[in-house]
């Protein structure tokens, strides 16, 4: 199965235009899913089950796509009407269901702000194929964390597409962690002046794990700005394909996009490809990327062990150090701190 | 105000002569084609078969699915090969007088006598001019065209000829290997310093052609050499071709610097291939300067297999109107404690499109590697286009990797501050894009290369504002 295509190829040898995988078996007999959890009372939220017609600019491609299109066991739309300072927790926990295909769909209308945490977990293989799809209206604010922390022999992937008009700024944060092969495919189209998109993401690979993340923001409003910055961490044979695309469209003058990326191989087996693509065809911008790899620096490793830690801590806490940044900006402590106890955890 | 840079000043390339030929052959690209090739070039029998293998491969692959639009390439209206009406000759007094002149216009025998140690020149597909100085042929190093090395040299040729580009690299380089012609052929003995560059100059004049010179330089244990590549064709209204191969060896402990100033008209497809295989603490240097072609698909490559090996890559592209330069630079890390460093540039204007497209692989043999990549890409208009494509692939863990880029125009606040030292704002603009081209430029050899003088100090500097 050939999924997860970037928006432009580059040479097929490089590997790195989509992902291959094989051994992933399509769901077939799909019974309704039960194990979900929403918390918000906040009668400005409306909840409904009545999504509309999916149509993607990218996906991960035409199978898992439709396979949520014709089959899906969940489907949530939220639309937010005023400023909340309650946020809305989804929980799916994989307790009794195995297969999740859901389709959620987010409306922050004109004005209002919003932080929704979707959170899915799993002790045991499941698979889980999802579609979030984000309208953020003019002036709106919306705060979103996924979180995976499915078991690592499951099947993760997911497509996100946001449409952000004017003013509006809509923030993401991705952690990425389970699945024996989780690919998620991010799209931005900021269609409105003023519009902003900070994509902010953790991912940790360990045995024999293969994430495929493939960013994409099109930025077409004046005085865009988008940031993605991702952090993550391989150890054993897991391997990382990072696959970034900041594209400055025609009219998106002033607009600026920076993309860093930063992969930290704590074995000699791991593997981390990455494509930082920067497309433009508009002269009054400014894009930035940066990429980075490499190995902990000893020297700090070496002073942590001096104040008594082991080598394994040690590393740990280099890993934890460097997220950080990024898992300080999570407004709910306790699914911080699950998130610092399953770095513990998924690095042995 | 939009800053003017003016497109590349091209009548000093673009003067044609009569497309006078020995032998022209005719169009398409047939098994019976590459025999007759093969017969005109008196091929030995290992060549001819080759060829004919090459064909095959040539046949099999598919045209690349990435990049820009090549459809527009027709084989069926190319001519591979076209013996100009002269042979080889060492001295200019010997070459026809409407090659010579063209030659001369190019600067070529000036530079030869000023500030070469040899000079090799191509004329569609033979080589019609070559020379180097007696103290280079007595201290053993030998440069000729590629014919004559497949005649006196097969041994060395068999061992080394399209084995760093294999047939199977891509689809013209299989076709290269079908229908190869001129070229030039560069050994340098071991412990050899050649301290003055040797250049070769390729020019194709036929229209509806195609130039595919393969160029095999090795240098041996502790030499070193700096080898000049050239190239330049007339505007016609058709597609021209060019498919070249560029192998490098780089032996142990030794040094190349592979400098190529390439402004091919604006008709001509340019699918060239370089590669180059580095040997322990062995050292190849890459300055590129890409102006001219419609398409450009260009990507040098260092493979440094061997341990403590080292490469650099310096490149700037100009594109304009109606040229899609999609250039960049592959490097292979496949022993401990290699390095590279890659500073590309790009300046694209009146609807011209750059890429910069390139590789960075560090396999799992080379801990202790290092490499930083560094790529910029200069804005003049807003109907322009500039794309960044690089690929980052890291199997090992004891490695320090960096890559940056940046894209954007010429910045509001530098000009400011320039024009508050007392520069105007055409002289701001005009001094800004200079400085943005000479980390490229200053690599490039300037006293040497009369390409380079033109392009960047005269063209580039001189028609801003």
């Amino acid at each position: 199965m050939e999924i997860n295509e970037t928006p432009v190829r580059t040479a097929r040898n490089f590997n790195i235009n989509n992902i291959n995988l094989e051994n992933v078996n399509l769901p077939d007999n799909i019974t309704e899913y039960t194990d979900i959890w929403i918390s918000n009372s906040d009668t400005k939220v409306k909840f409904s089950n009545f999504t509309s017609p999916i149509v993607l600019t990218y996906g991960l491609g035409d199978s898992l796509t439709n396979l949520v299109k014709e089959m899906s066991n969940n489907r949530l739309k939220i639309e937010i009407n005023s400023k909340t300072n309650k946020e809305i927790f989804i929980d799916y926990n994989f307790s009794n269901n195995k297969t999740l295909l859901e389709d959620i769909e987010i409306t922050a209308n004109e004005g209002t702000k919003e932080a929704v945490i979707i959170k899915y977990s799993s002790n045991s293989s499941v698979f889980h194929d999802g579609i979030i799809r984000i309208n953020a209206k003019i002036n709106s604010y919306l705060n979103v964390i996924v979180v995976n922390l499915l078991n690592e022999a499951s099947n993760n992937f997911l497509s996100i597409q946001n449409n952000i008009e004017e003013n509006a700024n809509v923030k993401f944060t991705i952690i990425d962690f389970g699945g024996q092969s989780s690919v998620t495919n991010y799209y931005s189209n900021m269609t409105g002046d003023f519009a902003q998109n900070n994509v902010n993401t953790i991912y940790l690979g360990s045995g024999s794990q293969i994430l495929d993340l493939n960013y994409i923001a099109e930025l077409r409003g004046k005085k865009n700005n988008i940031k993605i910055d991702v952090q993550g961490a391989l150890t054993e044979n897991a391997k990382k394909h990072f696959k970034g695309t900041i594209d400055f469209k025609k009219g998106c003058k002033k607009s600026t996009g920076d993309e860093n990326e930063s992969c930290m191989l704590l074995s000699n087996t791991a593997k981390g490809i990455s494509l930082p693509m920067l497309l433009c065809s508009e002269e009054d911008v400014e894009g930035n990327h940066s990429s980075s790899a490499g190995k902990i620096d000893e020297k700090e490793l070496f002073y942590i062990m001096t104040r008594g830690f082991s080598l394994k801590d040690a590393m740990k806490l280099m890993v934890k150090a460097k997220f950080n940044k990024i898992l300080e900006t999570i407004p709910n402590e306790e699914l911080k701190e699950c998130i610092l106890n399953e770095i513990d955890v998924r690095l042995g | 105000m939009k800053t003017q840079v003016d497109e590349i000043n091209r009548n000093i390339y673009d003067f044609k002569n009569a497309d006078n030929y020995e032998y022209k052959i005719k169009k398409g690209l047939t098994p019976e084609i590459v025999e007759d090739i093969s017969r005109q070039k008196q091929d030995p029998d290992w060549m001819r078969d080759f060829r004919l293998k090459a064909l095959e491969v040539y046949n099999k692959l598919e045209l690349p699915t990435w990049g820009p639009d090549i459809s527009e390439l027709n084989m069926d209206e190319i001519a591979t090969y076209v013996k100009p009406k002269t042979t080889l000759s060492n001295s200019w007094e010997d070459v026809p007088d409407d090659i010579k002149s063209t030659f001369d216009k190019l600067g070529i025998p000036e530079a030869e006598k000023t500030s070469l140690a040899g000079v090799g020149a191509q004329y569609d597909s033979e080589v019609v001019y070559h020379s180097m100085k007696e103290d280079l042929i007595k201290q053993g190093v030998i440069y000729t065209d590629m014919e004559t090395a497949v005649r006196e040299y097969p041994e060395i040729v068999k061992e080394h000829f399209m084995k760093c580009v294999p047939l199977n690299d891509h689809k013209f380089a299989a076709l290269h290997g079908a229908v190869w012609s001129g070229g030039s052929f560069v050994y340098v003995p071991k412990g050899v310093k050649v301290d003055i560059p040797l250049q070769s100059y390729f020019r194709l004049n036929s229209p509806e052609s195609g130039q595919f010179e393969h160029t095999l330089i090795i240098v041996e244990e502790e030499a070193s050499l700096h080898f000049i590549e050239g190239c330049s064709a007339p505007k016609y209204n058709k597609v021209n071709l060019h498919a070249g191969c560029v192998e490098l060896y780089v032996k142990d402990n030794a040094y190349l610097r592979y400098s190529t100033i390439e402004n091919w008209s604006k008709n001509m497809l340019n699918l060239n291939t370089k590669k180059a295989i580095v040997g322990k603490n062995a050292k190849m240097d890459w300055v590129s300067g890409s102006f001219g072609s419609k398409i450009s698909m260009l990507y040098p490559m260092s493979i440094l297999n061997g341990e403590g090996s080292k490469t650099e890559f310096t490149g700037i592209s100009f594109a304009g109107g109606g040229q899609n330069l999609d250039n960049g630079f592959k490097v292979v890390h496949n022993a401990p404690h290699t390095s590279s460093v890659v500073n590309a540039k790009s300046i694209s204007k009146n609807g011209g499109k750059c890429t910069y497209r390139s590789l960075v692989r560090i396999s799992e043999n080379a801990p202790g590697a290092k490499s930083s990549v560094s790529c910029e890409s200069l804005m003049l208009d807003d109907i322009s286009i500039s794309d960044t494509i690089p690929t980052n692939d890291i199997r090992t863990d004891d490695v320090e990797f960096s890559h940056e880029a940046k894209i954007g125009k010429i910045s509001d606040k530098t000009i400011f501050y320039l024009m508050s030292r007392g520069l105007s704002e055409e002289d701001a603009k005009a001094m800004i894009v200079r400085g943005f081209a000479y980390p490229i430029s200053k690599e490039l050899p300037v006293e040497y290369a009369v390409e380079m003088n033109r392009l960047i100090n005269l063209e580039l500097e001189g028609a801003i504002g």
